[in-house]
């Protein structure tokens, strides 16, 4: 999709398919465990790290450390700014849409 | 906005259908209801008691409306839940969940009657600890941990019970009653009852 005027406003940040996917996941739900994020995404320890800090740092998810019967835990939970990220998105996927169907009544 | 490329129009269908898919799979990872295992755990229990105080610890007559009353109860609770989390009842996890128990239930159903036939009483707690174990722990991918390993305690449990029949009542009060109620407790204080 790069390069397109389409698609260049689209927020490059929650684009990239495993962070999408956990800013999807905590939309539904919450809060979500590390294990449990890994679980629905069916994905590494090492890459969810990597992508959830990305989008820690952005503000777009609140990350707490605790602990769950002694053992460390992590919960990742959307932030306000990261469910406006998301619907942002949605909308920019709608609009995309839209405008091909406009394009294609008027053909 | 320029006109969008089919490209374009496909990956913008495909990430939508990617996010309500996702969104789908992870609000139903967290639908199981605590209070509903902890029902069933007591039904369980209660068809334990009863079934001890007669001749047959296996006897069909209380085990088979234990089972529809274990189920409705769990089925109740988790629909509770999931109306409360406002996910749609038949949404993509549940629809995997009851693909997935379904079967082992039916096939539960014609072992019992096979094995009660021939007068194979005693394996019948064993048997139905092993499958219906083994649903849960493959019902249990498409949800919370606990879930995972409460299947795999009723799986080893089953195995147990279908190697050592006499241990069969024991362990079923056990499976059926006590882990149910153990792991309903254990869901509702993570994820809500």
């Amino acid at each position: 999709m790069a390069g397109s005027v389409a698609t260049d406003d689209l927020n490059r940040l929650i684009h990239e398919r495993i962070r999408l996917g956990i800013v999807s996941a905590l939309a539904a739900n919450e809060t979500l465990s590390f294990g449990e994020l890994k679980d629905v995404l069916a994905t590494s320890d090492g890459n969810l790290s990597v992508h959830a800090r990305k989008l820690e740092d952005a503000g777009y998810i609140k990350v707490t450390k605790g602990f769950a019967d002694r053992k460390p835990k992590t919960e990742y939970r959307l932030t306000a700014k990261g469910r406006r990220a998301l619907e942002d998105y949605l909308a920019q996927m709608e609009t995309i849409l839209s405008a091909a169907r406009e394009a294609l009544e008027r053909s | 906005m320029t006109i969008p490329t089919q490209e374009e129009r496909d990956q913008a269908q495909e990430t939508l259908a990617y996010i309500r898919q996702t969104m789908e799979s992870a609000a139903g990872f967290t639908a199981v209801s605590g209070w509903g295992l902890v029902g069933a755990g007591l039904v369980g229990l209660a068809a334990s008691g009863l079934a001890a105080r007669g001749d047959d610890p296996t006897t069909l007559t209380i085990w088979i409306p234990a089972a529809g009353l274990a189920i409705a109860t769990a089925g109740l609770s988790n629909a509770a839940k999931v109306r409360r989390m406002g996910i749609p009842l038949w949404s993509g996890s549940f629809r995997k969940l009851a693909w997935v128990m379904t079967p082992i239930l039916v096939a539960g159903g014609v072992l019992t009657y096979a094995l009660a036939t021939a007068g194979a009483d005693p394996l019948l707690p064993g048997m139905w600890l092993a499958l219906y174990g083994a649903g849960v722990t493959a019902g249990g991918t498409l949800s919370v941990r606990a879930i995972r390993s409460m299947g795999l305690l009723l799986l080893a449990f089953g195995a147990a019970a279908l190697l050592r029949p006499e241990w069969g009542p024991p362990l079923l009060a056990t499976g059926f009653g006590a882990a149910h109620v153990v792991f309903g407790i254990l869901v509702m204080k993570r994820h809500g009852g």
